[in-house]
């Protein structure tokens, strides 16, 4: 019966073709819904702690004025000598180490033979595989002529990058770009200056060459001139240097203050400048000239530059440090490639934190000026970066200096003092808050706290005004996961 | 004097021929005086057989007594010969004389004295006009020959009388010269005893001749003279006694001077004979060789003894007989018309593929044409960079070297195994020997070409229709997985692609015939070579081969044997190593690539972002969900023929389709969820594209399955989901031409010109070369000379988890020369033989498809740090920014040492491993060489197509008209050797051996399948 036989083939045909069909959806949703597990093998690294190196700190070393020869316009000369204190411990903080400060050439400065030169202070390696703490800082009151006004800055480590937020090329400004170089490496150092109007042509700005050992003088005038708001990016090659920026300013014929800038922290997205100090102005502001920067020379503002090719969009949050006056906040759009001045008008005298919160990396500094009487200064407040556990504070001589603490974690951190004389103070930074801690002149202070801090030291008083952020170790001796494959 | 006739009939279990030899005997016109008959210790009845047919003696004896041992058991119960009239006659149960046979041989005797023996012309047993034997003769260099084997009885040989010897079946030997020799030599068992006994008759100064008259039937039970079976295992038996008999005969009949030559010849020629037998499609004749040559090499009593027994009669010397030898020009004639059969058997029964007439021809250039317009960016390239792509080693010796166990110059360089890709590499490199690496920009251009070669080959295994091979072709090169494996460099998925279908092509036919199975068995090889994570899915296809393969298990079985002596060596290590897992993975340098999701994978697109059409429906604002479900849409044809397959006739071919598919997935499926390697810090999975490779095969077999049932409309449905497909995958095409491949021309080299250049004089100078990571971390390797290349990749560093004592210390090297450290560089730049520091720039995500990230900030920071750090270290001097980042240099003085390769061990492993690769390998290529059908082959053809014509020929005579027991016999028995295959026939035969197995089973007659399945066995 073929007729059966067809019906019975066609049948099982049907009943094969249709259990195919359901392996086959049963393959496929097996694949799509059921989440399988992964076997993973961890990619093979170690975490390689570089072995520790000798610890070296370049301290910028005598205030320097232009030549007034105008023969000479690239030489310099010093005015006067400028004090500096350093300080070196194990990595505990426990032992006192004695650092070694050796002077390097200053090349461009005619009179560095009677006034000195900067100062690299270096500590060798400990046997134990940790790294040993050193600071170091400098201090210069100049009052001659064409300078006049207090300089405080610290003596930093050597760095292939650096950005120099501060400074101005204007009329009445002078701005000179300090490069040590303590490697034993030729360095070449390219400087790009970035104004209000973005990237400054400046031919001579690159291929600066660092003679190991050596100090190198760039008037920043020469290469940008009539920039109110330049913000300087030092890159080297080949050996490191230590960047300072030496900001001085004159009105009419008075100097109106002096300031040694160190390097501001590195492009991030929060930045935080501790101990902003802004200072009783005199009620009459002498010359009054009209624009310090971009604005009255009188008014505290942040300068901020973000490299990237994206605009940020800005939180600026000023907080009182001694909780004295009431914080405040302005939202503000940064275009990229050009520095912006933002006044904070508004702000009252106090000791301040400001913290930037950006979506975008950001570089930033304040700026704040004090008078009395006839002195007259100002200072730059740099970011600073978060620091280790146990750090060094060497506070050079100047008028009633004070360590300013932040704490931008949510706890509060109880922080010891201990000075070189073995004097401990005790504070408590809150979370999210600040902390003053007075300190004596010319006095070394081993801190210890919780890693994260950022501290800056202050001098106020009498006219006078500077600052300077204490520097975080260089990520170079951070330990670094080295992939083998 | 009346001649008195001893039949002396030796019969062992051969009932089923032992009534009519018996009827044969009863019927002679002149009976035998006395009938002895010897049962060799039958199970069966032939004891009662031939007790029914009362004999004057009945003998019983054991089962492995020789025939001449029974005869001489037998003869030892007649009494003692009187005269020279006295005669035996030796039959077998299975040797039936027609009624004047014993007549005609007594004549031949009793006319001439000198003649001692006389042997019938012995007939096939089913076919009574064939001749099957008749006399036997030697070579001059002493190989037996038979003088007439399997011809038509037309009276044409009936003139001869005179020969060297005649077979055992039906001699006719006087008891006295018998009783002189001492019968048949003991030591020769089944082969050659006739021959032997005939030659001594002859040097004893008697003759030997054959008498056409007397015929008798024979069915070569294996009684008397060799079994004539071609059953696989009886054949195997038959060729290893004819060889130790040959060999046996040799040391006895050779002057005692020469007997050692010829002993130290014995097995060195059994090694030749190897590769002879290779090349002759007689794989099973191997053992046999050996244990021949070998046998007869300690066999020094039996030697002695038949040695003394040859010299206690001889009477004449060797020159008597050298007239009755096979003359060298009759040798060479016959071994021509050997050669001739076999070619014969060669084309006959495969179906004509008809490459130029059906089209394929135009495939493979449209194919050419797409392939170029696609890798237009990549034209006059001599080189290629980009993903897994590296070049190979620059000349021959050195791409061969690293295929050994030995030293490999991966990471900081060890003694270990190879992975079987560098065998791959180095056959692809020695194609372009003149430059190596260019074999891979070739591999490149000819990619699409072969790929549509391959699949339309191995549709016109499931079709003869033109355009559903076309479409195969079409479906197959536009395989997503191929287009990723392309775009994204990734050599050994290519030639995985271009392999796959050449794998089904060979094992389609591995059934059937020795070459294709090596063939397969070489294929097999090179895919677990190119794609290690295929394997398990692969072995399941082979294992549910051999299930079903029925009688032909012996051509399966074997064919993962190369992929094994391949991966031996490796799968010790790993073995050694317990890092069992890391056998499945890829070889070659990992390629990072982005996570894709599962349900992806079930599309065919191997690699992330949709397959490239993330990018693009990113900038036209189209959800990715979306555009998943409009991949799925355009895929959808296909899925859906595919499945219709399983509805139609044909079911077994569609059923292993979606087998493979489902196969391919599940693989595909668990590479996605294995990682085994790492680059950096990402870790890879095992690609992915490989079981996808398997699933898209099982896709296309199943849609030309669907689509070979249609009609006229097949080619509709087919080209629409073609269309769908190529619409689906343009992307991937394009991405070279839109800039989103990573594969791009390169420049000659993989390192700075300047290392290049110090690597000319110093070929193991070392480059410290880092790549920032995305996690801060950094990548730090040492490379040796003018760069990595891809044939020195190796597995087994790739997936080793812990690193040694030496990595470490380089690890520790590396962290401290990228940080401001006081580490002393220069001891440990020194040890490692490193003159040269390389960064490179900040690893991006992945090497896949569309828009490259930028490095993250913690990259970038870390390649600051690294740069600073070695611009401000002494012991390096800055060189400058070259194409591939920024180098220095070491200060130190050059210092050769460090990198040197150490005194090798492990000599013996690559030794050994070498060996056994090579002579596995040699031996499947010598078998894969088409030589055509062997000669036992041959001779079974021969003597099935005699029997198959006289069964036609009794049956015509018995009925008018002609009808066949089966179509397939049917159709053998017309036309042989066949032409092409019958119409009706077609579908269920190709369903059928979709599963290895030639399946007659649609032929209703048993006999037919049977016959079928042994003529399969011989091609």
């Amino acid at each position: 019966m073929p007729g059966k036989r067809a019906f019975v083939a066609a049948g099982a045909r049907a009943a094969v073709g249709l259990a195919g069909a359901v392996l086959a959806v049963a393959a496929v949703g097996s694949a799509a819904l059921v989440q399988w597990p992964y076997i993973e093998r961890d990619p093979v690294s170690s975490l390689v702690t570089p072995v520790p190196s000798e610890q070296v700190r370049v301290c910028p070393g005598p205030l320097l004025t232009l030549a007034e020869d105008s023969n000479q316009a690239s030489a310099v000369t010093s005015v006067g000598r400028a004090f500096s204190l350093y300080a070196a411990r194990d990595a505990s903080g426990a032992e006192q180490l004695p650092p070694v400060a050796t002077e390097i050439e200053a090349v461009d400065n005619s009179t560095s033979s009677s006034d000195g030169s900067p100062v690299v202070v270096s500590v060798p390696a400990e046997e134990k595989a940790a790294m040993s703490l050193l600071t170091g800082s400098q201090s210069q009151t100049a009052a001659v002529e064409s300078l006049g006004g207090l300089a405080a800055a610290s003596c930093t480590e050597a760095t292939a990058e650096a950005w120099l937020v501060g400074g101005s090329t204007d009329i009445g400004h002078t701005s000179l770009v300090l490069l040590s170089n303590p490697t034993t490496v030729l360095a070449t150092v390219d400087l790009a200056v970035y104004g209000e109007t973005g990237l400054v042509d400046a031919p001579g700005a690159n291929g600066i060459l660092v003679q190991p050992g050596t100090q190198q003088v760039v008037s920043l005038a020469g290469l940008a001139p009539n920039v109110k708001s330049p913000v300087v990016h030092v890159l080297s090659h080949g050996g490191r240097v230590s960047a300072s920026l030496e900001h001085s300013l004159i009105e009419g014929i008075e100097p109106a203050g002096v300031e040694l800038t160190g390097p501001a922290g590195a492009p991030a997205q929060l930045q935080v400048i501790p101990g902003m100090l802004v200072a009783a102005q005199a009620s009459s502001s002498g010359g009054n000239s009209a624009d310090v920067g971009a604005l009255p020379a009188n008014v505290p503002s942040v300068r901020i530059f973000v490299p990237g090719p994206d605009a940020a969009s800005v939180e600026v949050g000023i907080t009182s440090e001694d909780g004295q006056a009431s914080g405040d906040s302005l939202q503000v759009e940064i275009q990229p490639g050009v520095v912006t001045e933002v006044p904070l008008e508004a702000i009252a005298t106090g000791n301040f934190v400001v913290r930037l919160d950006s979506d975008q990396p950001l570089v930033a500094s304040a700026f704040s000026s004090t008078s009395a009487g006839e002195t007259r200064d100002f200072a730059w407040f740099t970011s600073g970066g978060m620091l280790a556990e146990t750090f060094l504070v060497s506070a050079a001589d100047g008028p009633s200096p004070s360590l300013h603490l932040y704490n931008s974690d949510a706890s509060d951190v109880e922080v010891t003092v201990t000075s070189d004389t073995g004097r401990e103070v005790a504070a408590t930074v809150t979370g999210g808050g600040s902390a003053v801690v007075p300190l004596s002149a010319a006095t070394s202070y081993t801190v210890t706290a919780r890693a994260g801090l950022v501290a800056s030291v202050g001098y106020s008083g009498g006219g006078l005004l500077s600052s300077f952020t204490l520097s975080a170790m260089g990520p170079l001796a951070t330990p670094i996961t080295v992939y083998e494959r | 004097m009346q001649p008195r006739v001893t039949a002396i009939l030796v019969a062992r279990n051969g009932a089923l021929h032992l009534e009519r030899t018996l009827e044969a005997l009863r019927a002679q016109s002149r009976q035998p005086d006395v009938i002895i008959t010897v049962d060799c210790g039958s199970t069966d009845d032939t004891g009662e057989l031939l007790a029914a047919f009362g004999p004057t003696h009945l003998l019983v004896a054991d089962a492995h007594l020789s025939f001449g041992q029974a005869i001489t058991a037998a003869v030892r119960v007649c009494a003692p010969p009187e005269s020279e009239h006295d005669l035996l006659w030796l039959l077998a149960q299975d040797s039936a004389p027609e009624r004047d046979a014993l007549a005609a041989l007594l004549d031949e005797l009793e006319i001439a004295p000198s003649v001692a023996c006389a042997g019938p012309k012995v007939m096939e047993w089913d076919a009574p006009d064939y001749i099957r034997e008749f006399g036997q003769s030697v070579t001059p260099y002493g190989a037996a020959v038979t003088l007439v084997e399997s011809e038509l009885d037309q009276a044409q040989h009936d003139g001869q009388s005179d020969v060297l010897a005649v077979s055992a079946v039906g001699m006719l030997v006087r008891h006295t010269v018998w009783d002189e020799l001492g019968g048949f030599d003991p030591a020769l068992h089944e082969a050659d005893d006739a021959l032997d006994f005939c030659i001594r008759v002859r040097l004893a100064g008697y003759r030997v001749s054959v008498v056409a008259a007397a015929r008798v039937a024979s069915a070569a039970d294996g009684v008397a003279g060799p079994n004539g079976s071609f059953r696989s295992q009886l054949r195997r038996r038959r060729l290893r006694a004819a060889r130790a008999a040959q060999l046996h005969r040799r040391l006895v009949y050779a002057p005692g001077w020469a007997v050692p030559l010829h002993w130290i010849t014995l097995v060195p020629l059994a090694i030749l004979r190897c590769i002879v037998q290779l090349l002759g499609k007689e794989p099973g004749a191997i053992p046999g060789e050996f244990s021949a040559a070998f046998g007869t090499a300690f066999g020094w009593m039996r030697i002695r003894n038949s040695r003394k027994r040859l010299a206690s009669t001889k009477k004449l010397g060797w020159a008597s007989i050298a007239g009755l030898r096979v003359p060298t020009a009759e040798v060479r004639r016959r071994r021509a018309m050997q050669r001739e059969l076999s070619l014969t058997g060669l084309r006959s029964g495969r179906p004509e593929i008809r490459f130029l007439s059906g089209g394929g021809a135009w495939t493979v250039a449209g194919a050419g044409v797409l392939g170029i317009a696609v890798l237009a960016p990549l034209l006059g390239a001599r080189t290629l960079t980009g993903g897994g792509l590296l070049p190979l080693e620059g000349t021959l010796p050195e791409l061969w070297g690293s295929v050994a166990y030995g030293w490999r110059d991966a990471g900081l360089g060890f003694v270990g195994a190879a992975d079987p890709f560098a065998a791959v590499l180095a056959v692809l490199g020695s194609l372009t020997f003149w430059d190596p690496s260019y074999s891979l920009v070739l591999l490149y251009f000819l990619a699409f070409p072969l790929a549509a070669l391959g699949a339309w080959m191995a549709a016109s295994r499931l079709t003869d229709r033109s355009g559903l091979r076309a479409t195969a072709a079409v479906l197959w090169i536009l395989a997503p997985t191929f287009l990723a494996a392309l775009v994204t460099g990734r050599p050994a998925a290519i030639l995985l692609h271009l392999l796959l279908p050449w794998l089904f092509f060979a094992g389609f036919a591995a059934a059937r015939s020795w070459s294709a199975s090596a063939a397969s068995a070489l294929l097999f090889a090179a895919i677990v070579a190119c794609a290690p994570s295929l394997t398990p899915a692969l072995l399941v296809g082979w294992v549910i081969c051999l299930v079903v393969s029925g009688r032909s298990i012996m051509r399966f079985i074997g064919i993962p044997l190369p992929a094994l002596a391949l991966a031996a060596p490796l799968i010790w290590d790993q073995g050694r190593r317990g890092n069992w897992l890391a056998l499945l993975a890829d070889p070659g340098r990992p390629v990072p690539m982005k996570a894709v999701p599962d349900p992806q994978l079930l599309l065919g697109i191997p690699v992330g972002e949709l397959g490239g059409w993330a990018p693009i429906i990113r900038d036209l604002g189209i959800p990715v969900d979306t555009m998943q479900i409009v991949l799925a849409l355009l895929l959808a044809p296909l899925a859906v023929i595919a499945l219709a397959g399983l509805f139609l006739p044909g079911i077994r071919s569609a059923g292993f389709s979606l087998l493979a598919a489902i196969l391919g997935v599940a693989t595909a499926v668990a590479s996605n969820h294995l990682f085994l390697t790492s680059m950096g810090d990402q870790k890879v999975s095992v690609w992915t594209g490989s079981g996808l490779s398997l699933y898209w095969l099982g896709i296309v077999g199943a849609v030309i399955v669907a689509l070979r049932r249609a009609r006229g409309l097949a080619l509709v449905p087919a080209a629409a989901a073609s269309l769908a497909l190529l619409v689906a995958v343009v992307p991937l095409a394009a991405s070279g031409l839109l800039g989103t491949s990573p594969v791009a021309k390169g420049i000659d080299r993989t390192l700075p010109a300047f290392i290049a250049a110090e690597a000319q004089t110093d070929p193991r100078v070392g480059t410290l070369q880092l790549v920032p990571q995305r996690d801060g971390g950094i990548l730090g390797t040492v490379v040796r000379g003018a760069g990595p290349t891809l044939n020195d990749q190796s597995t087994i560093h790739n997936t080793r988890s812990a690193s040694s004592q030496n990595e470490a210390e380089f690890s520790t090297l590396a962290g401290n020369l990228v940080s401001q450290s006081g580490l002393d560089a220069a001891v440990g730049l020194a040890d490692f033989g490193i003159r040269f520091a390389l960064l490179r720039p900040a690893a991006g995500t992945s090497a896949d498809l569309g828009v490259s990230e930028p490095a993250t900030p913690e990259a970038a920071e870390t390649a600051r740090r690294a740069a600073t750090a070695l611009d401000g270290n002494a012991a390096f001097a800055f060189v400058g920014d070259t194409a591939f980042g920024q180098l220095w240099r070491t200060t130190a003085t050059a210092d050769a040492g460090g990198g040197a390769i150490p005194d090798e061990t492990g000599q013996t492993v690559r030794l050994v491993s070498l060996i056994l690769a090579a002579v596995v390998i040699g031996a499947t290529v010598l078998l894969s060489i088409p030589t055509g059908a062997s000669r036992e082959a041959v001779r079974q053809a021969n003597r099935d197509a005699n029997r198959q014509a006289a069964r036609a020929n009794v049956r015509g005579k018995r009925r008018v008209r002609v009808r066949p027991t089966g179509r397939r016999a049917a159709a053998r028995a017309e036309s042989r050797p066949r032409s092409g295959r019958l119409p009706g026939a077609r579908d269920e035969g190709h369903a059928g051996s979709v599963l290895g197995n030639a399946a007659s089973s649609e032929a209703g007659d048993d006999r037919a399948v049977l016959e079928s399945q042994e003529n399969d066995n011989a091609r």
